[in-house]
């Protein structure tokens, strides 16, 4: 218990996990890496949520999922499960807003429930679990294959999730993956980050009526999706990698276009992004609007361009050997312009990385050696998709999937929200909440 | 200035009705069974092959359906024999009767399908105002909706337009396998919506559950909620299949899957009426 506290307070909640009678607390630090604490339970478990907000919905899903009761969680309520009653914290004396579940626009179901003094949100609450198909439940005793294809159903980010699993697999299985299965993996995820960022920052743009930006960025992302489609043969990705190798091997000539193209997106892009997040509309909208301050985001357990934004250092691809040398992108402010300043960056990075990774590809096979399977193993892995880390872990029993657990980075993010809209105008929320772009189904499996 | 000359520059990117419904030539198009090239051995290594089961076996019967394959390419690969391939994205029904292909084993041939049925008159209007409603999709149906409104696609073309609010709304664009957590919200929206109003079903998810059929968290397709009246298969559906999908709705295209099977183009079918 103390090594727990200690770990939690030094480092960063990866994952919980819960398997009868064993408590699993997956625990990053930034000297000894990826380490797994474990805590015995049978009915309940100290909640260490007050003291570490990060554990907050891991332990209210643990509950929801397993009936372990967190004995002193501040707020416990469910998750996912809708038939459980759900009582709202309303501030007294103050006018709510209900939002949702079906909202305006063209995008996912989830509840929002303002307390606000005229204009200004002073407090907001996050209900989500509308999304809820039951993935985890799902995936249990199928085959690899179709694992595969409920991880490309998972959140919005189809390789990375994809990814993940085909690397706990691997790591499981001991698999060797070939070099240019391995820089081809990089590459459909790569595309996959530019395409969700340049996403994000259409969205931005719209939000604040600059409809200029916002087409010509949407153009270019338009193009991108082609050339990832080109590439693996479907428009978001899905189909493309598996344990082992990658499905798709182009050949010399679409390995050059893809390169001339992608360097022609890229700077198409690049100046359009300079030059927009420079305009003094966007300054005027973006900047001090929607904060979530770095103490914040490590008391939140934050991950990828949301974390980075509030001025953490943390990509996991610092650790990928093929990215090396590799500084993530960090920006201080913490606001919506430094979360479009992070989601501007990183595209420019990902086309540079792109470039290199196509240039160097090196040739041979995309599939490692067939062997037949161990009885029972189990394995796990990370993947910095484009909304931050993306964690599977799974035991196999031979080719099956006996158990998983995933944890998209949605899940992680989702309180940011609550955090970030205290004390903002209420029209200010479509733009907050567009800043973070974070996946409803991730979060609710 | 710069920012017009760059908009000259960059010049008509909508594309025409025609080079819409095409396939690009790098991906995957539909597969078809091929009667004669299905012995038991290839029907059983088809069923075994298939990662989102697709193909299924009755006695006497063998057929493909449509809304649950995930479009990987993997059976015609290694069955061309047994598996055509069909390029169009003219992909929209209005019978889920017509998104399965069905072989008869002992005649070896394909079981004659019925002629489809016409969509509704009150429907057949000008301009199509739609509310989308997600109920539990991964968000790449409704990234492809939104797509279809980009400047490649250009749904405002066709009269087509996404309006915030169900009052407003001639139709609801569905996507995902209807979650038990939207269940209620979605008839919600449905009752909220005035008739005439018309259902789409976006997305294999929305039409049958997809990878998702069998878990007790969702309802496995919202026809199992309110009356469709047209489907849109594609994992996800592709923007063009979904304007496919409104203009079969507003009555401005003819249908040309009927058993799963494309018809001919005719000299009518890709053309808009009005």
């Amino acid at each position: 218990m103390d090594a727990l506290i200690e770990a939690l307070s030094q480092g960063r909640l990866v994952a919980l996990d819960y398997q009868a009678p064993t408590l699993r607390y997956f625990v990053e630090r930034a000297e000894k890496g990826l380490e797994v604490l474990e805590l015995e339970a049978t009915t309940t478990f100290p909640s260490l949520a007050r003291d570490f907000p990060a554990l907050d919905w891991f332990e209210r899903a643990l509950w929801e999922a397993h009936g372990l009761h967190p004995e002193g969680h501040p707020a416990l309520k469910p998750l996912r499960d809708h038939q459980k009653p759900y009582p709202f914290d309303p501030i007294e004396g103050l006018h709510e807003v209900p939002v949702g579940p079906v909202h305006a626009g063209i995008i996912e179901p989830g509840h929002f429930r303002f307390s606000v003094l005229g204009e200004q949100i002073l407090h907001m609450e996050v209900r989500l679990g509308y999304q809820h198909r039951g993935l985890e439940a799902q995936m249990q005793g199928q085959g690899l294959a179709q694992a595969l294809l409920l991880a490309e159903r998972a959140g919005g980010e189809s390789v990375a999730h994809a990814l993940a699993l085909a690397q706990a697999v691997e790591a499981a299985w001991g698999v060797a993956v070939p070099p240019r299965a391995q820089v081809l993996r990089r590459v459909v995820l790569e595309l996959e980050r530019i395409f969700g960022h340049l996403g994000h920052l259409a969205g931005l743009f719209t939000d604040i009526g600059y409809a200029y930006a916002a087409t010509q960025v949407g153009k270019v992302r338009a193009l991108l999706q082609g050339q990832l489609e080109r590439l693996t043969g479907h428009r978001y990705g899905r189909n493309a990698i598996g344990p082992g190798g990658v499905y798709f091997d182009p050949d010399r000539g679409t390995q050059d276009e893809l390169q001339d193209a992608l360097h022609d997106l890229g700077r198409e892009v690049g100046a359009h992004l300079q030059a927009a997040l420079k305009h003094p509309m966007v300054l005027d909208r973006m900047r001090y609007v929607g904060p979530v301050s770095e103490a914040q985001a490590r008391l939140l357990g934050l991950v990828g361009p949301a974390a980075r934004a509030s001025g953490i250092a943390r990509d996991l691809r610092q650790e990928d050997p093929l990215y090396q040398p590799f500084s993530p992108v960090v920006r201080s402010g913490g606001d919506v312009l430094a979360r479009a300043q992070v989601y501007s960056e990183e595209v420019r990075q990902s086309f540079a990385y792109l470039e290199r990774f196509l240039a160097e590809l090196p040739s041979g096979p995309v599939w490692a050696k067939e062997a037949a399977p161990p009885p029972a193993a189990e394995g796990y892995s990370r993947v910095e998709a484009g909304r931050g880390e993306v964690f599977y872990w799974v035991r196999l029993e031979g080719a099956r999937v006996a158990r998983a657990r995933l944890v998209d980075p949605s899940f992680k993010n989702w309180r940011a929200l609550e955090i970030a809209v205290r004390g903002m105008g209420l029209p200010d929320f479509p733009l907050i909440n567009k800043s973070f772009d974070l996946s409803y189904a991730g979060c609710d499996l | 200035m710069n920012a017009l000359w760059q908009t000259l520059r960059t010049g008509l990117l909508t594309r025409s009705l025609d080079k819409l419904f095409r396939l690009p030539a790098w991906a995957p198009g539909w597969p078809l069974l091929q009667p004669q090239g299905l012995s038991p051995q290839v029907r059983q290594a088809l069923q075994a092959l298939c990662p989102s089961g697709a193909f299924q076996e009755e006695p006497g019967e063998f057929r493909l359906d449509l809304a649950h394959c995930v479009l990987c390419g993997r059976c015609r690969r290694a069955f061309p024999q047994a598996i055509e391939e069909m390029r169009s994205l003219e992909v929209a029904v209005t019978r889920r009767s017509d998104l399965i292909q069905r072989v008869d084993l002992e005649k070896g041939a394909f079981v004659e399908a019925t002629p489809p049925l016409p969509t509704r008159s009150e429907l057949h209007l000008p301009t199509l105002a739609f509310r989308e409603v997600s109920a539990g999709n991964t968000g790449q149906d409704d990234s492809e909706i939104a797509l279809a409104g980009n400047p490649f696609h250009d749904m405002a073309r066709f009269g087509f337009s996404v309006v915030a609010s169900p009052r407003h709304a001639d139709a609801l664009l569905v996507t995902g396998p209807v979650s038990q957590n939207m269940r209620e919200a979605l008839l919600r929206t449905y009752q909220a919506t005035p008739e005439p109003k018309g259902v789409v079903a976006v997305g294999n998810e929305a039409i049958d559950g997809e990878v998702f059929k069998g878990s007790p968290q969702v309802v496995g397709g919202v026809d199992r909620l309110l009356p469709v009246d047209v489907y849109v298969p594609g994992s996800p559906a592709r923007p063009p299949a979904i304007l496919h999908g409104l203009l079969l709705l507003s009555g401005r295209v003819r249908q040309r899957l009927v058993g799963g099977r494309l018809q001919e183009a005719g000299p009518q079918s890709a053309r808009v009426a009005r």
